[in-house]
């Protein structure tokens, strides 16, 4: 008797064989770390939800009645199909909104996913953003805290963001593309294969997901434009531009590093936290941007992070943009005009955490550029292995 | 030294006292002990130690991910809550099974419990062919065969059921052996070795109806006609 393997048989093997050899999926691991260590991960409260958990159903059951009766006595719209909240860590979370009030965005878990039903579902994050979620769209909290960040999953979304000193404190992602704002009213759409931007207040960025590369487009007022899901390809429309590298448009300084730096950075680090003082109440959430751990020797701590956590780099980009309007104001002539000017500030930071060079595109006048590079030259950020390089469009005003 | 994650930033603290290290011990056995002090950090929470888990089983978690689901689109979604799983309930882990099998059976439940809500969901449109992170227009034509064959085995464990594809990935694709499997499934071994025998069987069957796989069984059968042959003229 032949005990030979048949042919679908060995290839069902050879196909094993190849699965098994595949290499492990490359991820953001960055990313994934910054946010897993930087999330509270608060203990899902099992000795108060123990007995909610057995009573799993009736709960359920219990839950649809009283939205039941609450869709009767509120709702104006008997035939809208309401909301979905779904908070992947914590199942139980699954609840509808049918008041057609705004849900409160502050108090969303992160990773929650929101569904909109036949209705614009609004989500309020109060006195920064409001955004509101069109019939049928899916998005997901993806960054919550300072800085908000969606990710769209499908259908459209609108936005509207209060101006705030601050860069990029809104983000949404659509597949690799990432659309941030500053002070901005736009609305984001997600086709299959295409992310639709249009802009009708301030500026928008478009700009690759997960990396700090400088923004492939500027979306202004009244422009629109029409991206790919990598965020390096787009058509615009409008008051729009292409972010350009080229030396005519962009200023370019290396910074020596400072040998006298105690004074100023110390007052660097006064500043900043004198500027993070007024949310004193959000200070475990705040983080300090000039992290001052104690000089040890490299081989006796513990390896190095490969780059900066993204709160460390937000906050270090907090410092420099105080700097850069502080300079602004300082340096410019005061006419008595409002004046607004808008630079991509490119900052290229060595392993240490000093910056090393500076990228102003387009360039700012030279009096405030040399007023922001002495202070750049004195800001620090937490020491890594590769160190980093990142921009960001900042508005500056006066 | 500790370290003591805050919110955003790391900062650290005096170095644990003399007393409290842990003496020198025989190199064999200094892995099993690492790990169980590591998780022992873990549990107290420290959070350099929880870093320290999640750099050294990142990958393997993704892996087992991937080949569960066969889709990369939430991969990042899946890792990440399978680490929130284990922080949250590493207090929970007694060792009385090794760390990777409690790790696998946390990531089969996150997966199984994202598929499950997935179904429960309308499905969303979905690429056709993905190609697992590699652009397949920059691949030559043999690794661009490969990528296909791969995807069309991922539609086919897909079609599996979740209990099959479990223990089908974790004995055939990542290499445990059935009774590691029954651990990880919580099944008794003679169950896993039945659900094993029909998902070899259910995906025997369904070679022959994908296309970029019949090719290679055909291959195979060609081959095996023309040996006999080759080997009587080489005599």
């Amino acid at each position: 008797m032949s005990l030979e393997r048949r042919p679908e048989e060995q290839a069902l093997d050879r196909l094993i064989l190849e699965l098994r050899e595949q290499p492990a999926p490359e991820l953001d691991w960055q990313r994934m770390e910054a946010r897993l260590m930087r999330e509270p991960k608060p203990e899902p409260s099992r000795a108060g939800l123990g007995w909610l958990r057995r009573l799993r159903l009736p709960t359920a059951g219990l839950l649809a009645a009283a939205t039941v009766v609450a869709a009767v006595v509120v709702e104006h719209r008997p035939t809208a199909v309401p909301a979905k909240l779904s908070a992947k860590a914590s199942p139980l979370r699954m609840f509808r909104s049918v008041s057609g009030e705004p849900l409160n965005g502050d108090q969303l878990a992160l990773g929650t996913h929101v569904t909109a039903g036949a209705q614009p579902l609004v989500v309020e994050h109060v006195g920064r953003a409001r955004w509101t979620l069109e019939p049928h769209a899916t998005a997901t909290l993806t960054n919550s805290g300072e800085f908000l960040t969606l990710r769209l999953d499908s259908g459209a979304l609108s936005a509207a963001v209060v101006p705030n000193p601050k860069p990029e404190t809104f983000a949404v992602e659509v597949g690799g593309t990432r659309v941030a704002v500053h002070g901005t009213a736009f609305r984001v759409e997600r086709s299959a294969d295409r992310v639709l931007v249009s802009v009708s207040e301030g500026t928008v960025a478009v700009e690759p997901t997960g990396t700090h590369a400088a923004p492939s487009f500027l979306l202004r007022r009244d422009s629109r434009g029409s991206f790919g899901l990598d965020g390096h390809t787009g058509s615009v429309e409008g008051n729009a531009s292409a972010v350009v590298s080229d030396s005519a448009s962009q200023s370019h300084r290396e910074i020596a590093p400072n040998t006298l730096k105690g004074a100023p950075r110390a007052a660097l680090r006064a500043a900043h936290a004198a500027n993070h003082a007024g949310s004193a109440a959000s200070a475990s959430a705040a983080p300090v941007a000039v992290p001052a751990p104690a000089p040890t020797p490299a081989s006796s701590g513990p390896a190095l992070p490969l780059q900066p956590s993204i709160s460390e780099i937000e906050t270090g980009v907090s410092s420099a943009l105080d700097l850069l309007n502080g300079c602004f104001r300082d340096q410019a002539h005061s006419t008595g005009i409002h004046v607004v000017a808008s630079t991509g500030l490119t900052l290229h930071v060595t392993g240490e955490g000093m910056v090393q060079s500076v990228t102003f595109a387009p360039p700012l006048a030279p009096a405030v550029e040399d007023c922001a590079v002495n202070g750049l030259r004195d800001l620090t950020f937490a020491r890594s292995t590769e160190g980093l390089t990142f921009t960001r469009v900042f508005e500056l005003t006066r | 030294m500790v370290a003591t994650a805050h919110i955003g930033r790391v900062s650290w603290s005096e170095p644990a006292a003399a007393s409290q290290r842990v003496p020198p011990v025989p190199a064999k056995l200094r892995p099993v002990t690492e790990l169980t002090e590591l998780i022992e950090r873990c549990k107290a929470g420290d959070n350099s130690a929880f870093r320290e888990v999640f750099c050294t089983n990142r990958e393997a978690v993704a892996r087992l991910a991937q080949r569960m689901t066969g889709r990369p689109g939430d991969l990042e979604d899946l890792v990440q809550e399978v680490f929130l799983q284990v922080y949250r309930s590493i207090k929970d882990f007694r060792g009385q099974s090794r760390f990777s099998t409690w790790l696998y059976r946390i990531t089969v439940n996150v997966v199984l419990m994202q598929r499950r809500a997935a179904r429960s969901r309308p499905v969303l449109q979905e690429a056709a062919d993905e190609t697992f992170g590699a652009d397949a227009r920059d691949l030559p034509d043999d690794q661009v065969a490969r990528a296909r064959r791969v995807a069309a085995f991922y539609r086919l464990l897909d079609r599996l059921s979740d209990k099959k594809r479990a223990v089908f990935v974790l004995h055939e694709l990542e290499g445990l052996s059935p009774g590691e499997v029954a651990k990880v499934v919580s099944a008794p071994v003679l169950t896993v070795r039945t659900r094993l025998f029909y998902a070899r069987r259910e995906l025997l069957a369904m070679l022959r109806d994908e296309p970029a796989l019949e090719l290679v069984a055909r291959e195979l059968r060609l081959a095996d006609s023309s040996e006999p042959l080759a080997e009587r003229e080489s005599t």
